[in-house]
Parts: C-alpha cells; sequence; structure tokens
C-alpha cells in the first residue's frame, strides 16, 4: 500500500539521528512550557524560529511540532497537581484532575492523561497521514477565486472561535492583514507604507510581531500579577490505574479523541477549544457523570486526549492547503516560507521528506513524551519550584538574540519592542493578537489569489460566486458569521468559555 | 450608563489606524478590479476595518458597562512625557554626529529613553522597564558586545520586579551569558560581537 511506504519512508526520515535529537529538543521544551504556567507554545515557538534557521527545513518543523504537542502533555502536569492551568488547553484538567488529586489519585490522573494522550496522538497521526494526500488532490483543483474564498472562510472562522467580540475579532484579523500589506508590492515593485525603511521593504518582521505581541507582552503581564503558584501540597501517588478507573476512562478516550481530531481540523480551532468541547460532552454523555465535580476521571481523560488529538489534526490544513489553522501554525507557515518553502497542496509531493518525515515524528514524538512524562514526572515538579524571576529575564535574552540574528540588524530589536508596547495595549483592551497574526500570515496570500481571480474574471466579482467551492466556502463563512452575531448564540459561546475558563 | 467603554477606546485606535492607512495609500495607484495596482487591496481592507469599527461601536453602545482601570493624571503626565522624549530624543541624535546618529541608534536611544521616563511611577515599571531593557539591548549590542548587553538587559528588566534580590539578578546575569556563550556563540555561531570593540 502507498500510505505504508510513504510512512516507512517518514520514519526513516524521523529516526535519522539529528531529527530524532531535535525531536526530542522539542518535545522536551514543549513539556517544560506546557508545565510553566505563564508561558504558552506560541511565545516558545516565536521564541526559538531564529534558532532552527541553522537546521534543514524537516528538522526545524519537526522540532517546533514537537513543542505543540509537547506542551498539551506538560499542561495537565500542572493542571492536576497545582490546581493551576499550564497552558491555556488545560483549563479544565483543573476542574476534575485536582480534585482526583486531593482525593490522593493525582498519579492516576496523571497516567490517564498521558496514556489517553498517547492514544489520541497514534490516531491523529493516521488521520493526518491518511487525509494528506486525499486532501492535496482536491486542493490541486482549486482556482485562484477558490483559495481566496478558503483562505477568508479560515480568518472568519479564526475570528469567530476566538475569545470575546466577534467583532473585534474580525476587526484584529483585518488589522493583520493590513500589516501583512507592508513592503514591496509583488507585482509591480512599488514600496508600501514603508516610510523611506529599507528594512521594511521585506515587510514588518514575523517574528518581532509574534515575540513582541505574544513573548514580551505577556512577561509585562505576568509580572503586573501577583505570583500566585502556590506550594505543591499533593503527593503524585501511585502511577497505576485501578481496573474500574481503566474501564470508565477507555470511551471518554475514545470520544475525547474523536471530537478532538475533528475541532483540531476546523481554522480558529486547536488544543484550547477541544478541550473544552469534550468536558462539556464528558460531563452531558459519559457514565460518569453524576461524579463530576468531585474527580471523575472522565474529565481528565476525554479533555487531555482531545487536546492532544487537536494539536496534530491542525496541521492538516497547513500542510495540505498551506492554511495555518491557529497561531502556532501561522508561526509554521512563518517558519517555512523563511526557510523557502511555500507551504501550499504541492508540499506533499515537491517535499515529501518534509510531510513524511513530519507525521512519523509526531507518532515518535508522542512516544518519546510518554517516557519524558510518566517516569521523570518527579523532574517536571521540581521545574515549577523556579520562581517567574528568573525566567523572564532568561525569555528576554532569548528573544532580544533571537530578533537580532534574523538579519543581524537592531531595527528588528526596536520592531519588536514597538510591538511588545501595541500587544499589552491589546491585551488591555481585549484586543485579541491571535487573530492578528493569522490574519498577518493570510493577508499577502489573499492579495495575490484575489489578484489573480479577478484577472482571469476579467474584473467580474461575480466569480467568487458563480464557481460552486468557492460560493461554498463563501456560504458557509456568512451563515458562521451571522450566527455568531446573534446575541443568543454568542451567548453560549461566551458562557461556554466562562464555564471553561 | 451602559457604554462600553474599553470598546470605544478600540474604535478610536482602529479608526485612527484605518484613517491614516487610507491617507497613507493615497500615494498608490489603485488600478481597476481587473487589473489592481498596489493600492487596490489596502483600499479595501481599510474600508473594511473602517465598516468593522463601525459596527463595534454600535455594539459598544450598549453591551457595557466595561470600565477600563482609569489611569491617574501623574501617570498620564509621565507617558505623555515619554512620549515627548521619544520625538526630543530621535531629533537630537539623528542630527548629533558621530555614533549617536549611525545607522538605528537615534530610533534605539529614543525608545529607551522614552520608556525609561514613564518608569519614575512604579505602576508603570513592569511595561515600559521591560521594554526599555529589550530597546537597550539593541542600542549595546553592537559596540559593547554581546556579553555586557546580557548583564545590562537582565539587571534594567530585573527593575521592574520587586521581588528581585542582587545577589539572585547577578546570579541569573551570570547563568545567561554562560548559557548564550554555549548556546549562541559556540554551537550556533551566530554572526555577533561577543566583547567590547575595540576601535
Amino acid at each position: 500500500m502507498d500510505l505504508l511506504a510513504n510512512l516507512a519512508h517518514g520514519m526513516g526520515v524521523a529516526l535519522s539521528l539529528n531529527n530524532l535529537l531535535f525531536c526530542l529538543i522539542g518535545c522536551l521544551i514543549g513539556t517544560a512550557i506546557g508545565v510553566l504556567p505563564g508561558i504558552g507554545p506560541v511565545a516558545t515557538i516565536s521564541l526559538l524560529l531564529p534558532i532552527t534557521f541553522g537546521q534543514p527545513a524537516t528538522t526545524a518543523i519537526i522540532m517546533l511540532a514537537g513543542i505543540y504537542y509537547g506542551a498539551q502533555y506538560g499542561g495537565s502536569t500542572t493542571a492536576i497537581l497545582l490546581n493551576l492551568p499550564g497552558e491555556v488547553s488545560s483549563v479544565v484538567t483543573t476542574l476534575e484532575g485536582y480534585k482526583m488529586a486531593r482525593r490522593g489519585r493525582a498519579g492516576a490522573a496523571l497516567t490517564i492523561a498521558a496514556l489517553g494522550s498517547f492514544f489520541a496522538g497514534t490516531v491523529s497521526t493516521v488521520l493526518v497521514a491518511a487525509s494528506g494526500p486525499l486532501l492535496t488532490s482536491v486542493a490541486l483543483s482549486f482556482g485562484p477565486a477558490d483559495y481566496f474564498s478558503l483562505m477568508l472562510l479560515g480568518l472568519i472562522i479564526a475570528a469567530v472561535l476566538a475569545q470575546g467580540s466577534v467583532l473585534k475579532s474580525v476587526a484584529m484579523v483585518t488589522v493583520g492583514v493590513a500589516l501583512g500589506l507592508v513592503g514591496t508590492d509583488v507585482q509591480t515593485g512599488q514600496q508600501r507604507f514603508t516610510f523611506g525603511i529599507p528594512e521594511l521593504s521585506d515587510g514588518v518582521g514575523f517574528v518581532s510581531i509574534a515575540m513582541g505581541m505574544f513573548g514580551i507582552a505577556e512577561i509585562i503581564l505576568n509580572l503586573e500579577r501577583p505570583e500566585s503558584r502556590s506550594v505543591l501540597s499533593s503527593k503524585v501517588g501511585s502511577l497505576m490505574l485501578t481496573k474500574e478507573e481503566f474501564r470508565r476512562a477507555v470511551p471518554s478516550v475514545i470520544r475525547g479523541t474523536a471530537l478532538g481530531s475533528v475541532l483540531g481540523i476546523l481554522p480558529g480551532g486547536g488544543a484550547a477549544l477541544a478541550s473544552f468541547g469534550s468536558y462539556m460532552m464528558e460531563r452531558k454523555v459519559s457514565k460518569g457523570r453524576h461524579e463530576f465535580g468531585t474527580g471523575a476521571i472522565e474529565g481528565v481523560a476525554g479533555p487531555e486526549s482531545a487536546n492532544n488529538a487537536a494539536s496534530q489534526t491542525s496541521f492538516i490544513p497547513l500542510l495540505t492547503l498551506g492554511i495555518p489553522a491557529n497561531a502556532v501554525m501561522a508561526l509554521m507557515v512563518g517558519a517555512l516560507i523563511i526557510q523557502g518553502i511555500q507551504p501550499g497542496p504541492r508540499m506533499v509531493e515537491a517535499q515529501p521528506d518534509l510531510f513524511w518525515g513530519l507525521i512519523a515524528s509526531m507518532w515518535v514524538g508522542n512516544l518519546m513524551l510518554l517516557v519524558i512524562n510518566l517516569p521523570m514526572i518527579g523532574m517536571w515538579v521540581k521545574l515549577l519550584q523556579v520562581p517567574y524571576r528568573y525566567m523572564y529575564p532568561s525569555i528576554l535574552i532569548f528573544c532580544a538574540i533571537g530578533v537580532y540574528s534574523l538579519q543581524n540588524n537592531v531595527f528588528d530589536v526596536y520592531q519588536t519592542v514597538i510591538f511588545g508596547i501595541f500587544g499589552y495595549l491589546c491585551s488591555k483592551l481585549r484586543l485579541e493578537p491571535a487573530p492578528m497574526l493569522i490574519g498577518f500570515v493570510l493577508g499577502p496570500m489573499m492579495e495575490e489569489h484575489l489578484r489573480r481571480a479577478m484577472l482571469l474574471s476579467r474584473g467580474d466579482w461575480m466569480v467568487f460566486v458563480e464557481r460552486p467551492i468557492s460560493a461554498t466556502m463563501l456560504a458557509i463563512g456568512f451563515v458562521a458569521l451571522a450566527a455568531m452575531l446573534l446575541p443568543s448564540i454568542s451567548r453560549k459561546k461566551d458562557a461556554a468559555i466562562q464555564e471553561g475558563g | 450608563m451602559k457604554i462600553n467603554t474599553k470598546d470605544m477606546v478600540c474604535v478610536g485606535l482602529l479608526t485612527g489606524f484605518a484613517l491614516i492607512g487610507l491617507w497613507l495609500n493615497m500615494d498608490h495607484n489603485l488600478g481597476s478590479a481587473r487589473r489592481m495596482g498596489p493600492g487596490y487591496m489596502p483600499m479595501l481592507t481599510f474600508y473594511l476595518l473602517l465598516i468593522l469599527t463601525a459596527g463595534v461601536f454600535f455594539q459598544a453602545l450598549t453591551n457595557g458597562p466595561d470600565p477600563l482601570t482609569p489611569w491617574s493624571p501623574a501617570e498620564i503626565a509621565v507617558v505623555v512625557a515619554g512620549a515627548a522624549a521619544v520625538f526630543v530624543v530621535y531629533y537630537a541624535a539623528s542630527h548629533a554626529g558621530g555614533w549617536l546618529g549611525a545607522s538605528w541608534n537615534p530610533l534605539g536611544l529614543a525608545l529607551f529613553v522614552g520608556c525609561l521616563v514613564p518608569s519614575i511611577l512604579k505602576s508603570w515599571r513592569p511595561l515600559f522597564l521591560v521594554s526599555a531593557s529589550f530597546a537597550l539591548f539593541g542600542i549595546i549590542l553592537e559596540p559593547l558586545g554581546l556579553m555586557v548587553a546580557i548583564v545590562a538587559t537582565v539587571v534594567v528588566s530585573a527593575l521592574a520586579d520587586e521581588t528581585q534580590k542582587p545577589l539572585g539578578v547577578a546570579g541569573c546575569a551570570a547563568f545567561l551569558c554562560a548559557l548564550c556563550w554555549v548556546v549562541f556563540i559556540w554551537y550556533l555561531d551566530i554572526r555577533v560581537p561577543v566583547w567590547p570593540q575595540l576601535s
């Protein structure tokens, strides 16, 4: 079978010594930032982007992917032991996981979180592998008009699913698109919005935006809040599950995996949404639902499986269509473009090493994470005792060196300062930075497809409605937007997010 | 009152952004829908932003109250002073000869001084001292090298957090110098001056 041959090829790539090493480094860093509250995968990946440039593209992506799904494993540890979410996606794990820990079943909760994640990781890896070539062949039949509509749909859904006001999120997407327009116009070579600054002719620095708005702004906000990390109270206890716990967790893991896989593919979806969704579902349908609130294992097994499944399936739109589903994937697009690879449907054929190597590495990485997380749990708990006052100067320094080494230009450093202050302002005003980053990445691509589509249609805007694929995308986007603007539904969404947070 | 103050500030910010964008876009040839010029997509984007902002405005009339934590007069005054300092320092440095006016130094110095001014007030320290320390890194890096830049950035950013102790900061700086030397100079071999340049 073709798929097996390809996966075998991918295994060959993933198991090369260098890739294996960087996969391990990615998983270790991912677990570490997952465990530590106050630093998330978006900030970390933008921090480490410059460091990966010296590596081949495949190695770089393998490592960055490892950070993302590694963070899903690590996040559960803090949630269960400290009642603090290490990551946004493990917010709901605190609800049941911490209660389990207080009953002395912390070990069991950690085990089921890791095992569930591993199961979900395995299933979703196969899913990515199977759907990749399939979706790619569909995507190759897309014309520029279809692409434009698809990206528009992606942006709309990303904004609709973001936290807070839909209109403000769409506005932030637009701001991102506008920032993406800075630089040399591809077709005429004219400089746009560069103020005569040569450094801006290649566009606003992508890494500067990501580091400023996610890295620096986060540090500032964390410093404004007094440190709330409490001393570890509970002991981990036995890692073994009882038969009863195992029997109850299995269906939740399967449901969580299925739900997470689906929500991960959606633009704007990803790990956080998946774990919220799964928690809601478990509370309604699982056998142990009457025990929710007292430490039901289903409430840990479902969401933890879901967030890991989603973190992997969210690679599907990126690898097959070149469209980032969330902020982390937007960073991956940035990483690929800087490496000279244009993400899109041709990537599967043009870069088989990257595509299959990444997929195989996901499974290898999940296996590593299982080992990293379960027997070595004590080490990660120790990491939590490092106070934030030693961590943030380190993050700052790594940001500064990384952003400078991009082009050996201090202009990028100053640009990052400006985006840091802007990011702080945005978070005070509840303007979401994640939709902006996705808009920034997609903006230039959208302009190109729009121009091409309009040239082919001789200036006729109806082309977007006449082509069936494009029309369908626009219709879905319109319905999603309209539905969220209705007060009753948006209240429900807010309630769901509130309940989780 | 049900007016959403936060959203109203957003409206002001976004409208300003869109209007400035449209104004700057007047330099660019629009072209036609069939052959889009460099100004076509920006035009669409900024008009869309204006429409969306209008939407936010009408929502904000009713979905409040969502008050911002008000700034004290002193806080506003130092921010204005800082912004003024940015312009003054930038103008002065770019007209000064030698190192001060070279390449991006005026911008770096302006940002650094502009961020230091509001840091007089304790409540602004996390925001502006962290930003200032980052700008300081850029100023110091090329003339004085990576090691001095790391120490300076760690020290300035440490002032932003009251729980820091001198010994901890020193240890942190020493640790980071060693770590960065191993990672960036020895392993990744990035092109960056490490020690002060003797020229």
